[in-house]
């Protein structure tokens, strides 16, 4: 080793150093060359750029101070030079790019950024497809058809257009009357002294001045005039239509009162023309609440209070109107005595009967109902107090002969009465029977005057003279009581026959017919206004004294067949509820018919506790409860005495008692009713169970409230409940495909695309309808 | 002589014309109609109950495939063709309408992975497991020519999948990176690449024709756009996805079949969570494509069965099944919206109706009417108990049956253990997650 030390060359060494120094600079891969396209580079092929170390022993590169250097040397290109220099001395270095994966990431981001924004553009079509009532695939596109067999008609292709004619046509007129003026000179000197003349010979400039004013005074008078018109024409709001609707008819009343005074044939001639124009209207149906507008309403009542008033008021509107038309009916069936004999029964005092009238004719004015007929009943059982109590007298008298006399006689006098000649007397006459038949302990039925006869029916009263009404007044009225008279007679024999005992139960019929009598008051003509107010004053104060006559005895027996009116107060008047339209009970449901029947509901409710006075309701409710359960917890003996009791040897006393309890049947112990322990709740355990098994238990998903659903569960779809048009709406169905048609991915057309056009009718008809608010309420 | 005629009376055989008819108004007013509402729900239930009794699916089979079906396409003009491609590499053009095959080549070495139609129907696409991408003429050669391809492309990389643009002219291809290709040149314009091993699937957005989305052997669905340098993004689920499919009318919204036998639909804007989980399958979803409305999705999978999807619904509208469909491997929904297309192991194609109760053949007027009423009445009354038990009642096969019955039982009893642990821990310690919110592991940028 110590030779391999001597033989240490410093200088061998230091080169040996330097090459190994130098081992990695060596370039020794080529930089390639490409002669084809290729998207990807060779790793292999990338050369390593030069070290700057290695400039100093290769042959040097030229930098940018040589160049500047040379630059300077020539007084020429020394400003370049300098220039140079600023620019490398300025230069500011690139950053360090980032690392490859962190550059991939932001790349990727801002790639997926700018994708959700390309997809976004979609939302409004893609929701639109979504909500759309009707889809229909494939999508309709927006090709134009042009009809190109050659008999079909050709194209208006006229190059000008209409005004451009209109204008030509116009041209022409001038010329024609510009030659009619001046003539088929073409001088033009000569012309403008005509016109000139002509100027002259008719205004100065100040008068043309003052014209043109005017004129254009007019004028814009006029498009004011027009534009407030348009304007007006516009307005959708109904209210404002509305209003402006009763200020014309508010108007037109001044002007007809005006009109009255100062000039009453055309008054009258005014006020035909109002009948005529109410008759169209009653005979337009507008205010039935079945018109577009109505329907519209409806959609909208749900959810605006505003909107149902507008609605109250219409049907209002409608139901006077038909009242009026019912009330000509029944005058029309007092004129004809044939047409009253079909339906003996009938009593226009009778709110039943009416309101089987106004059943049918589609009509229920319940809310006039209501203290209508109660009132009719409560005096119909005064009456009947009255009469019993009359009866009692009879009874006490003991001669029945003379009732019937008295009433024969009553009838008679009628009659002879009637059948005089008519003349003013005959009102007063009239109320003096009022007071016969009193006394014959008839109580006659108070009538309300007539408020609402209008001016117009008095006016055609008036037209007619007096005489007249009166005759035919009389020949109508003498039918009628003949009639009665028979039929009275029939009843009184019945009467008679019938032993006191069957009374009872006849006595309410005979009642009615004998009621019938008050025709008579109401067929009273009026004349004059003072004669029916005497008549209506004098009625009231008879009635008192009866009344204070017969309430002590009338305690003492109740009758048992008197209508209670407060009881049947609380038969619920079902019907009444239907015939509301359909389509208008769905949708105004529950909160509707709360609006609707708030009067009544308060009114029903104090009904039913002033019902119950006497009654122990609770008493009866808790019975109903317990009836279920009392058949159980009972023990029934089943042996039958001397059945397997045998006598004799080996039988025992023991084995007897001990058969006889077996044979002791004991029910099981009442079930727990649910709703043992609510005293104001009755739970009714009978309901079907099989029918419990198709109820719905909750309510289903785009539905919120219970009341929704239901109705539409309530609206029925099927073309025997709801018109074909309606049927169609109802079912058509969600998406619709064609047979044989490729459906094609949307396209980006669809984006601006406008509103396509609906070729269906049903669907252009669901369209139109007016949209109910997704958003309901709040609860 | 007695002479014999043949006379009928007219009137027995020709039906009343319109002019006929003594046209009755009816009366609409609901108070004459008291029993309206019960007799619609009994015309309900009797039109649910007639759809049940219709129901029948099954169209016709198709058999001609001598190995398992793995792949469809669809022809985007004509209604009456379909392509399949086979385990054995063969292809086969389907004459639907007269239930034949009108044409069979063999293709490929290996499986026919893909097969894809040029969007105006002239050329067919094939990929296989050679590694070659193969165009062929959709027509048939005439009598005496070799079926031969177009034109065959050697790729560098395996090829799994294979999805023409619907606008343009380029076509991707997956495998071990996704290419994009144009259908003039032998190279891919683009490859793109993130780190997977295998993508199995992919799929171009029928709607925004940039956008592909490719699903991953790492349990991750890719998205990419033909134009950018990167993908753009990626999800990882729970196991892997077998088939990714776009909803054809909403551009943003895409469904994959996964193999926890669930189906996810996703919004692409928002991809952390699934729009909604889509259950009812008993083992992994091998397929999954969308009807041509974009409303419904059909569905196939290793269970043996074909479920039809409401995309906005979380439980199968409807299953078909019969007793020789082995594991159905790939699905297609025609482009009329009227058929269910299903190939499946055992070598068969099978044609389904897509609604199982509808009408085929000429509907008249009136019969479209009635049906249009008895499906409003159905919908209406779908809440009621008796009429909804009736419309979701299915017969399936035992073994699915079972298989459901098992997973109830696993399910329930993982419900009760979290619950148990939850009840035993602090409070606000073991958080209730919902369904959608457990599939998606990451959302990598």
């Amino acid at each position: 080793m110590s030779d391999d030390e001597e033989t240490y060359d410093s200088r061998a060494h230091q080169r040996l150093l330097q090459a190994i120094g130098s081992l990695g600079k060596g370039q020794h891969i080529q930089k390639s060359t490409r002669d084809e396209r290729q998207s990807r580079q060779d790793e292999f092929q990338l050369v390593k750029s030069v070290p700057v170390t290695e400039a100093e022993h290769g042959p040097r590169s030229v930098g940018l101070n040589d160049l500047v250097q040379i630059l300077r040397t020539s007084t020429k290109h020394s400003q370049t030079g300098k220039k140079l220099k600023n620019v490398q001395s300025t230069r500011k270095l690139l950053q360090k790019p980032l690392e490859k994966p962190q550059a991939d990431r932001i790349k990727r981001t801002i790639g997926y950024e700018g994708v959700t924004k390309k997809l976004g553009r979609w939302d409004a079509v893609v929701a639109q497809q979504r909500s759309a009532e009707t889809q229909i695939f494939p999508l309709p596109s927006e090709t134009i058809y042009v009809n190109t067999k050659a008999n079909v008609r050709r194209l208006n292709t006229s190059l000008k257009s209409n005004l451009a004619m209109e204008l030509q046509k116009t041209d022409l007129k001038l010329r024609e009357l510009r030659k009619a003026q001046i003539g088929d000179t073409t001088d033009e000197k000569a012309l403008a002294e005509q016109e000139s003349q002509l100027l002259a010979k008719k205004l100065t400039k100040d008068e043309l001045f003052a014209r043109r004013k005017e004129l254009a005074y007019l004028k814009m008078r006029e498009s004011q005039k027009s534009a407030k018109a348009r304007m007006q024409n516009k307005i959708k709001s109904k209210k404002y239509h509305k209003l402006q609707k009763r200020q014309k008819i508010i108007e037109q009343m001044k002007e007809f009162e005006l009109l009255q005074k100062t000039n009453p044939e055309a008054a009258l001639e005014k006020l035909n023309a109002l009948e005529k124009s109410r008759v169209q209207e009653r005979a337009s149906l507008r205010h039935k609440n079945t018109g577009t507008w109505a329907k519209n309403l409806q959609v909208r009542a749900k959810y605006d209070k505003e909107v149902r008033k507008d609605l109250a008021e219409q049907l209002a509107v409608s139901r006077e109107l038909t009242q009026k038309k019912e009330e000509s009916e029944s005058e029309e069936e007092t004129r004809n005595p044939a047409a009253e004999d079909e339906d003996e029964d009938y009593d226009p005092f009778n709110p039943w009967t009416k309101g089987k009238a106004a059943e049918n004719g589609e009509e229920a004015n319940g809310d006039d109902e209501d203290p209508n007929w109660r009132k009719y009943w409560t005096e119909r059982n005064e009456n009947e107090k009255l009469l019993e109590q009359h009866r009692m007298d009879m009874d006490e008298d003991k001669d029945e002969d003379e009732v019937k006399e008295e009433s024969q006689d009553s009838e008679e006098g009628d009659e002879k009465e009637i059948v005089l000649p008519s003349k003013p007397k005959q009102a007063k006459k009239t109320t003096k029977k009022a007071k016969v038949l009193l006394q014959n302990g008839w109580q006659v039925e108070k009538v309300k005057p007539e408020k609402v006869k209008t001016k117009k029916e008095k006016g055609n009263v008036q037209t007619k003279s007096i005489e007249d009404i009166f005759d035919e007044q009389n020949d109508v009225l003498r039918a009628k009581l003949t009639k009665k008279l028979d039929k009275l007679k029939k009843q009184v024999n019945q009467l008679k026959k019938t032993p006191v005992k069957g009374k009872k139960a006849n006595k309410k019929d005979a009642l009615k017919n004998l009621q019938d009598l008050t025709f008579k008051k109401k067929k009273q003509v009026e004349i004059d206004e003072p004669l029916n107010y005497e008549a209506d004053e004098e009625s009231p104060k008879n009635v008192p004294e009866v009344q204070e006559s017969s309430v002590p005895e009338s305690v003492e027996t109740p009758s048992t067949d008197t209508i209670d009116p407060n009881k049947v107060a609380t038969i619920v008047w079902k019907q009444k509820k239907t015939n509301s339209n359909g389509i208008n009970d769905v949708l105004i449901d529950d909160e509707g018919a709360d609006y609707e029947e708030d009067d009544v509901a308060a009114d029903r409710q104090l009904t039913i506790s002033q019902a119950f006075e006497d009654d122990d309701i609770v008493a009866d409710f808790n019975r109903d409860k317990t009836k279920d359960s009392e058949l159980k917890n009972t023990e029934i003996q089943l042996a039958l005495p001397g059945w397997g009791s045998w006598a004799g040897a080996g039988i025992s006393k023991e084995v007897m008692e001990r058969r006889n309890k077996r044979l002791l049947l004991k029910l099981a112990a009442p079930e727990k009713r649910r709703d043992e322990n609510k005293d104001n709740l009755y739970l009714n355990e009978n309901g079907s169970k099989q029918a419990r098994e198709h109820l719905v238990s909750s309510v289903p998903f785009p539905f919120r409230s219970l009341a929704d659903y239901e109705a539409s569960i309530r609206a029925p779809i099927g073309r025997t409940f709801v018109p074909e048009t309606a049927f169609r709406m109802l079912t058509r169905p969600a998406v619709i495909t064609r047979k044989g048609q490729v459906i094609n991915p949307m396209d980006e057309s669809e984006l601006v695309k406008p509103d396509r056009r609906l070729r269906h009718v049903v669907d252009r008809r669901i369209k139109r309808l007016p949209k109910v608010p997704s958003k309901i309420k709040k609860t | 002589m007695k002479v014999k005629m043949i006379s009928r009376n007219p009137d027995n055989y020709v039906r009343e014309t319109k002019l006929e008819h003594h046209k009755m108004a009816r009366n609409y007013d609901p108070a004459l109609h008291p029993l309206e509402g019960p007799r619609e729900y009994v015309r309900a239930l009797n039109a649910t109950k007639l759809d049940r009794v219709f129901a029948k699916p099954f169209v016709c089979n198709l058999s001609g495939h001598r190995d398992g079906v793995s792949c469809f396409g669809k022809h985007p003009k004509q209604l009456s063709q379909l392509a399949t491609g086979a385990y054995d590499g063969e292809v086969r053009i389907w004459d639907l309408a007269n239930r034949t095959s009108s044409r069979h080549f063999v293709a490929h070495d290996g499986f026919v992975r893909g097969v894809a139609y040029a969007p105006d129907g002239k050329l067919i696409y094939t990929v296989g497991d050679d590694k070659t991408i193969k165009v062929w003429k959709a027509d048939a050669p005439d009598v005496g020519e070799e079926e031969e391809p177009v034109n065959t492309i050697l790729s560098r990389y395996g090829l799994h999948g294979i999805s023409h643009n619907r606008k343009g002219n380029s076509f991707a291809t997956c495998g071990e990176v996704c290419a994009v290709w144009d259908e003039k040149h032998n190279d891919p314009i683009k490859t793109l690449k993130w780190g997977v091993d295998t993508l199995h699937t992919i799929s171009y957005n029928p709607v925004e024709t940039d956008i592909l989305a490719c699903c991953a052997s790492d349990r991750s669905i890719i998205l990419y756009d033909q134009r950018e340098a990167q993908p753009l993004r990626k999800i990882v689920l729970t196991m892997k996805s077998n088939k990714l499919s776009w909803n054809p009318m909403e551009a943003f919204n895409f469904t994959v079949a996964n193999e926890d036998c669930n189906l996810y639909t996703f919004d692409t804007r928002k991809l952390q969570t699934p729009l909604k989980v889509h259950f009812d399958h008993v083992s992994a979803v091998t397929d999954v494509d969308y009807s041509p409305t974009g409303k419904e999705f059909v569905s196939a999978s290793y269970d043996k069965t074909v479920r039809i999807y409401n995309a906005h619904h979380s439980h199968s509208r409807d299953i078909y099944h019969t007793k020789r469909m082995q594991h159905v491997v790939c699905v297609a929904w025609s482009l009329d919206n009227r058929y269910v297309f299903s190939g499946s192991d055992e070598m068969n194609v099978r044609m389904w109706k897509a609604n199982a109760s509808e009408k085929l053949g000429v509907i008249r007027p009136r019969e479209r009417v009635n049906f249009n009423y008895q499906e409003a009445l159905k919908q209406k009354y779908a809440a009621h108990p008796q009429i909804k038990r009736i419309a979701r009642h299915r017969q399936v096969p035992r073994h699915v049956m079972n298989a459901q019955r098992k997973m109830r039982l696993v399910k329930d009893k993982e419900q009760v253990k979290e619950a148990n642990v939850r009840k035993h821990s602090k409070k606000g310690k073991v958080p209730y997650v919902s369904e959608k919110k457990k599939h998606v592991i990451k959302e990598e940028v």
